[in-house]
């Protein structure tokens, strides 16, 4: 076991959904973590594929929590209490007819961003951070790209190594929590060898054999 | 350091609130102190704020302290050791002048056994080398404690280079960004160089006065570029992990942004890389090392030096899958990358960077590097390249038709599976045939024929070097020299510390071990490229001395030791199936000493490993399948267990013959292991128990394993014999083997008829004695198996006779005593004996009598036998003894017939006949009836005609039946002796039986009385013989034969009185002693006789008779008077009763006959005894008495009368009673 504990990174494009759940996860099991995205901007779905949430980094999850409680509302704007009137009623029911049924509840978002503010305030971008980590899990390629471009553009100064693993995770909630559960297996796989540096290597290629994933796995410095 | 001894904080909390106040020293000095009494974590973060206090709060207290934390270097816990490192780090950057210090403290943290240590100790490393080169820039004087620390600095730094072979990953991959670092730092920098701004005041090789004292600029140079060989070498090991390649990409992307100069190498590098991926990595590695390699070049190109690597780096990057719009996007402008020439670096550098290029560089780079990538002129500080040159011979070479057929001659060597590395890089080729495609083409060979050391650019370049070769060797020499000098210095300065012995002996050797290789290696490289060619994988040997024959051998040894011994863990993992798959094939590989070791390592649990020795037999045997050559190594491990377990005691479980009949072949030796086995008495029964399953489970080779079995069967040993034999007799039954056995029990019963034993009955070493003669025992080695065989099949018997007609003596002696047994196991109805019987071949007589008596021993013949030996004899061989055996089974007219031949055999023989005859033999009750009863057997003998027999056989043959008293009773006696009375004419010995049975029962007295009176009635007296003997008898019954005497003729009378004169006087005074009435019976002419003959008594008794005329009467008659007054005189009183015997004289006859009647006359023997009497009695006739009636009585001379009896020879008659 390596002596100090494991310093993890999990890194999304928007740090809600697959980090968060990984991050989530890994803080109960009581690894030292933290969770980034990598995107300019916070995305999140919204009514339609190509009309997404965008916040900024700067916004809080309580903050878009409220946003999208809103929106559900401006959506349906009849509260128990519109059912009053059999019309506003009926109108109400074209209406959810026409916008493909899209609320916010619905799709767990709220719940979700419920989850992440619980965990902690906002959303993080990883360029921004400069924290040392020992390892760092992206949940897709191009976030792995992303990180490791910005790492290698970063001036070097410690030489300090740090192990960067892409894991696939599509972005849905059940992806992302098996997604999760792998990448808790694997922190704890890597926090007990004896050798962190030394057999990871080796540790991946049993992973990628058993989950029947491949990972993506570079070596970066501080 | 005065400050931390002042005590060990002798206020705990009181001054605690006033310790704003308090120095911090004093609040060093505390920590301190918990420090050293606190757990790990505590410890560390306690061991931070202390660093915290005298670094950053108040550094004028790091000297004082730093004893006490170096302290901590030796904690056992890593942690702490990695903070003293850091600590190091931090102390050094902030008061460069501690390196003196501390250095040593550092090196002996880089050899630390943690590898976490040692890690962090390579990052202070790649810190501290520029920290300290500047420091020794910078200083004006440099004392010799300085010097011996900077030497020890580039030591470090060279053991850290030899770092990238340590088989850490981790370690290697800090050792990579260390010697990034230091070729960095080692060269000079360049206008066009990256610089980054943390570093911008980063010592560099530029900054370097040339007239240093200590520093020389040339030798850094040199060490730079050494390290960067080192780094690209390190690069192209075919089996370095993904991680290593990913550092070494970044950091030769590094190298190649800040310092230009080595882009070249650094794109050369990357192409090799491409076109080589390294064989071990996994398909997701090889993706990660692309995309790496891609983003490097990315950065690269982006730097504004790249324009010269641009069409290079352009088509690595297409060939990764890059889309031209982001390489556009990475170009950098064509303006920066025009201005990039015209800020020349210093002129100095340049001069003695490059030769021979130099001249031309300054005008035509411009032209020339735009337009062709592979130009010589790469770039202001590089020759071109290896692969340039070849890239460029080979471009007009590839010819369609030449590229169609190199195309068809590497079909021959494509790997069956496509590489994980093809997999994963390849992408369509686009623009086939095209100018571009083409080059494209030349690059990618140059590029593979560079790493293989061939082509044109690679002889080029080696002639380019021989120079600078020269030169580096001369230079480290000077450099060893100096450093020699200065480690006196260091020595003293380490001293200082109060630290290590070990230090002053590094920088001693290392330069030398560091240095030495190193002029070579940059000309090694490609020359050992150039032998592995293709295979890259035998670069290995670059890394690698190969071991001696010894090391190897006992490398190997202990792996499979280890292996062996890991039985039980690898058991519990469950791996134990591969273990004994792998044991068995690296046994199969190896040499002897290994096999021993497994052997015995089997051995010494023979049933919990069987599975390995079966595994290891098999792969064996496959070897040997596969070698198609001998089978020594089979053979060798097959003997090896099997004559491993015939050592093991116990053997219940059968383990031998599990191998045995699971081994895929029986070798010869093997087969003589499983003799050998079967040959130990305590283990006969499972030796050939295998012996059999192996004959019926290999039909193939079942002669082969039966001929052993055959062969056991004339062991010397009893019970492997027997064994043996028992087996065999099983094996018999089965068709199949039934011939080759009996051919085989032939085969050796034929050796009898040689006349001396053929040297097969020894064992091959004893074949010297050839002569040697049969004994007992090498006859019955040939007649075992026969024997064992012969109660199964009958039919063998045939092959013994004839045999034995050819057999010598001793042979003949020893079959027919080893051949009862199986003989009575035949029976006598076995048809193939009846046959012998028939046909008993000439010379065979005794086997078959033998024969013969073996089968009615104890059971009557059967009628069968009998009718074949009653064939035999009569139509072939009338050889009476033939028909003894069977004497039970004839008639009794065959047997009276046979008698006289019977009797005149040799005495034993004719006992043997007359037991089976009289039923008095072995057995009880199983005897059969005779054909004859005792009775007659007695009669027949009296009957036996005296032409065919002799009186001595007869009377021999009679006394036999006289001494079986139990069947010869006085009634069995009675009866014949009145049959035999009946007859007519008398039977001579008639009168002998008589006697011979008064003698066994006297009480038979009256009957003989009874009997005698009788005869008188026949005129016995006209039977010499019978005359004779009748005469005997009256005198031996006297006086209860009186009466019958008296009722003799008076002729007879007279006879009788003369043969025996002294009857006269007791008869005389009997007659007188009856009373007057029984006197009138008695006729006047007896009377006449009985006194006439008392002449010389007072009172005698007129006789009408004659008085004996004959003169031998006269001759008798001193003999007479002899015998007159020398018997008793005759018993007064009155006649006893005529049927009661007198018990003395039948006593006394008893007593003699049963003291076995001396050699003298003997009175049961009268009738015989007679001839003996006369002491001169040459003549048997002599003694005739007077004729009477009967026939005439033959002259004195004639011969003797009837010539029916022909009376044995005088000589023959004495022997009778003795013998009797």
């Amino acid at each position: 076991m390596p002596s100090a504990p494991l310093r993890v990174a999990v890194v999304c494009s928007s740090n809600q959904n697959r980090s968060m759940e990984a991050h989530n996860i890994l803080s109960k099991r009581g690894f030292s973590v933290r969770s980034f995205g990598t995107g300019t901007h916070v995305k999140l779905p919204g009514p339609a594929p190509d009309k997404p949430n965008v916040y900024d980094f700067k916004t809080t999850y309580d903050q878009m929590y409220n946003d999208l409680l809103r929106k559900d509302k401006e959506l349906y704007p009849c509260g128990m209490a519109s059912l009053k009137n059999p019309l506003c009623f009926i109108l109400e029911r074209l209406k959810i007819l026409n916008s493909s049924n899209f609320r916010y509840t619905q799709n767990g978002i709220l719940h979700m961003l419920d989850r992440n503010k619980r965990i902690k305030p906002r959303p993080e971008r990883f360029q921004n951070c400069k924290d040392v980590f020992d390892l760092i899990l992206t949940c897709e390629e191009r976030v792995y790209d992303q990180v490791v471009e910005d790492l290698n553009s970063r001036e070097q100064e410690t030489c300090q190594p740090v192990h960067v693993i892409n894991v696939d995770i599509q972005d849905n909630h059940e992806e992302a929590t098996l997604g999760a559960f792998l990448i808790c297996e694997l922190c704890q796989c890597i926090q007990h060898t004896e050798d962190m540096e030394n057999e990871i290597d080796e540790l991946l290629q049993e992973f990628e054999e058993k989950s029947g994933r491949t990972f993506l796995h570079t070596v970066c410095f501080y | 350091m005065a400050g931390a001894q002042e005590g060990p904080s002798p206020r705990p909390g009181q001054e605690e609130p006033g310790s704003d106040g308090r120095s911090t020293s004093e609040r060093v000095v505390d920590l301190l102190n918990q420090a050293a009494l606190i757990g790990n974590e505590g410890k560390i973060s306690i061991l931070r704020q202390v660093q915290e206090l005298i670094i950053n709060k108040d550094p004028t207290l790091l000297d004082n302290f730093l004893d006490e934390i170096i302290a901590f270097q030796a904690d056992k816990s890593i942690e702490v050791r990695k903070f003293v490192v850091g600590f190091i780090e931090e102390a050094c950057k902030r008061d460069i002048e501690l390196l003196l210090k501390l250095v040593a403290n550092l090196n002996m943290l880089l050899k630390d056994e943690n590898v976490n240590v040692v890690k962090k100790a390579i990052l202070t490393m790649t810190q501290l080398y520029k920290v300290a080169l500047q420091w020794m820039v910078k200083s004006k004087v440099i004392g010799e404690l300085q010097e011996a620390c900077w030497e020890m600095m580039s030591s470090m730094a060279s053991d850290i280079i030899l770092l990238l072979d340590s088989d850490n990953d981790g370690v290697r991959t800090h050792a990579i960004k260390f010697v990034e670092g230091l070729i960095v730092t080692l060269s000079p920098r360049t206008a066009d160089s990256d610089v980054p701004k943390r570093h911008e005041n980063d010592v560099s090789l530029e900054r370097i006065p040339r007239d240093h004292p200590v520093i020389k600029y040339n030798v850094l140079w040199e060490e730079g570029k050494a390290a960067l060989e080192q780094l690209l070498k390190f690069m192209v090991h075919p089996a370095i992990s993904s991680i290593n390649l990913t550092a070494a990409l970044g950091s030769l992307a590094t190298i190649a942004r800040q310092r230009p100069m080595f882009m070249a190498e650094v794109i050369q590098a990357y192409e090799t890389l491409h076109a080589n991926l390294p064989p071990t990595l996994a398909k997701s590695q090889v993706s990660s090392v692309r995309k790496n390699l891609k983003l490097h070049l990315l950065s690269v190109l982006r730097h504004p030096s790249s324009g010269d690597f641009q069409p290079q780096i352009t088509t690595l990057l297409v060939d990764l899958g890059t889309p031209q719009a982001e390489i556009a996007r990475s170009m950098p402008s064509p303006r920066e990358a025009r201005k990039r020439p015209r800020d020349e670096p210093d002129a100095a550098l340049k001069k003695m960077k490059i030769e021979p290029p130099l001249g031309e560089d300054d005008e035509d780079k411009d032209l020339e590097a735009p337009a062709v990538a592979v130009a010589k002129v790469a770039g202001a500080v590089t020759v071109p390249s290896d692969t340039d040159i070849t890239a460029e011979f080979l471009q007009p070479l590839l010819t369609p038709e030449n590229v169609a057929n190199l195309v068809l001659i590497s079909m021959v060597y494509l790997p069956e599976a496509m590489p994980a590395s093809f997999q994963a890089t390849y992408t369509p080729v686009e623009s086939a045939g095209t100018e571009a495609q083409i080059k494209h083409l030349a690059r990618l060979m140059a590029t593979q024929m560079t790493a293989a050391g061939l082509g044109p650019g690679v002889e080029q370049t080696k002639l380019l070097r021989e120079e600078p070769k020269e030169e580096k060797v001369a230079k480290p020499d000077a450099v060893v020299i100096k450093r020699r000098l200065s480690a006196l210095g260091q020595g003293q300065a380490i001293a200082v510390l109060g630290a290590h012995g070990s230090a002053p002996g590094l920088p001693d050797e290392t330069p030398q071990a560091k240095r030495r290789p190193e002029p070579i290696m940059p000309a090694t490289q490609p020359r050992l490229a150039g032998a592995g060619g293709r295979k890259k994988v035998f670069r290995l040997s670059d890394v690698l001395k190969p071991l001696s024959e010894v090391q190897v051998e006992k490398l190997k040894l202990g792996a499979v030791r280890r292996i062996l011994r890991s039985e039980r863990a690898v058991a519990a993992s469950g791996a134990a199936q591969a273990r004994v798959k792998i044991l068995a094939s690296l046994v199969t590989q190896f040499e002897v000493p290994l096999k021993g070791e497994v052997l015995s390592f089997i051995l010494d649990d023979v049933r919990g490993r069987l599975d390995l020795a079966f595994a290891w037999l098999f792969q064996e045997y496959n070897a040997h399948l596969a070698r198609g050559g001998g089978l020594e190594r089979y053979d060798e491990c097959l003997i090896g267990l099997l004559a491993g377990l015939q050592e093991k005691p116990d053997q219940k479980d059968g383990i031998f013959t599990k191998v045995v009949l699971e081994a895929p072949l029986i070798t010869e030796s093997a087969l003589e292991v499983i003799r050998k086995y079967c040959e130990d008495e305590s283990r006969t029964y499972l030796g050939m128990s295998t012996l059999r399953d192996l004959i019926f489970k290999r039909p193939s080779r079942q002669f082969q394993y039966l001929h052993v079995l055959l062969d056991l069967s004339s062991h010397e040993k009893d019970k492997v014999r027997q064994q043996a034999l028992q087996f065999i007799k099983r094996m018999y039954e089965k068709e199949q083997l039934r011939e080759y056995v009996e051919k085989f029990a032939l085969n050796y019963l034929q050796l009898l008829v040689h006349p001396n034993p053929p040297s097969v009955l020894f064992g091959a070493d004893k074949d010297t004695e050839v002569a040697a003669p049969w004994t007992e025992e090498t006859i019955k080695q040939c007649l075992y198996l026969y024997l064992a065989l012969l109660p199964h099949n009958h039919k063998l018997i045939h092959e013994l006779a004839s045999v034995y007609t050819e057999a010598i003596a001793d042979i003949k002696r020893t079959v027919l005593r080893v051949i009862e047994q199986p003989i009575r196991g035949m029976g006598m109805n076995s048809p193939e004996l009846l046959l012998l019987v028939e046909n008993c071949p000439k010379g065979a007589e005794t086997l078959v009598t033998r024969c013969l008596h073996s089968l009615t021993d104890k059971v009557p013949p059967s009628p069968e036998l009998v009718k074949r030996v009653r064939d035999l004899y009569h139509k072939r061989l009338p050889d009476v003894r033939f028909l003894i055996p069977v004497l039970n089974g004839l008639e009794k007219k065959e047997v009276i017939q046979a008698l006289p031949k019977l009797i005149k055999l040799n005495p034993i023989v004719v006992k043997e006949v007359f037991n089976r005859l009289l039923g008095t033999q072995h057995g009880d009750g199983t005897s059969a009836v005779s054909p004859l009863n005792p009775g007659e057997l007695l009669i027949a003998l009296h009957n036996i005609d005296s032409s065919k027999c002799d009186m001595k056989s007869i009377i021999k043959a009679t006394n036999l039946c006289f001494a079986e008293r139990n069947v010869y009773t006085s009634e069995v006696l009675a009866v014949v002796m009145q049959q035999l009375m009946e007859q007519s004419p008398l039977p001579m010995l008639l009168m002998r039986t008589v006697i011979q049975a008064l003698t066994m029962y006297p009480r038979l007295g009256g009957f003989v009385m009874n009997i005698l009176s009788r005869l008188i009635m026949k005129q016995v007296w006209k039977y010499p013989k019978v005359w004779e003997g009748f005469i005997k008898c009256c005198q031996r019954t006297k006086p209860q034969s009186f009466q019958v005497v008296l009722q003799l003729p008076p002729p007879q009378l007279a006879a009788v009185f003369e043969k025996c004169p002294e009857l006269r006087e007791p008869l005389l005074s009997h007659v007188r002693a009856l009373t007057p009435h029984q006197q009138a019976h008695i006729p006047l002419s007896t009377m006449a006789i009985l006194e006439a003959t008392t002449r010389h008594e007072p009172e005698g008794t007129p006789g009408e008779e004659k008085p004996p005329k004959r003169p031998p009467g006269s001759e008798e008659d001193p003999k007479a008077k002899g015998g007159g007054p020398g018997s008793p005189p005759p018993p007064e009183g009155a006649p006893p009763e005529l049927l009661e015997p007198p018990p003395i004289f039948i006593s006394a006859a008893e007593d003699e006959e049963s003291s076995g009647g001396g050699g003298d006359a003997s009175p049961p023997d009268p009738a015989l005894d007679t001839p003996k009497d006369p002491p001169a009695g040459t003549e048997p006739p002599q003694p005739l008495p007077p004729p009477g009636e009967a026939p005439p009585p033959s002259p004195p001379s004639s011969e003797p009368p009837p010539p029916g009896t022909q009376s044995p020879p005088p000589g023959g008659v004495p022997e009778g009673p003795s013998e009797g």
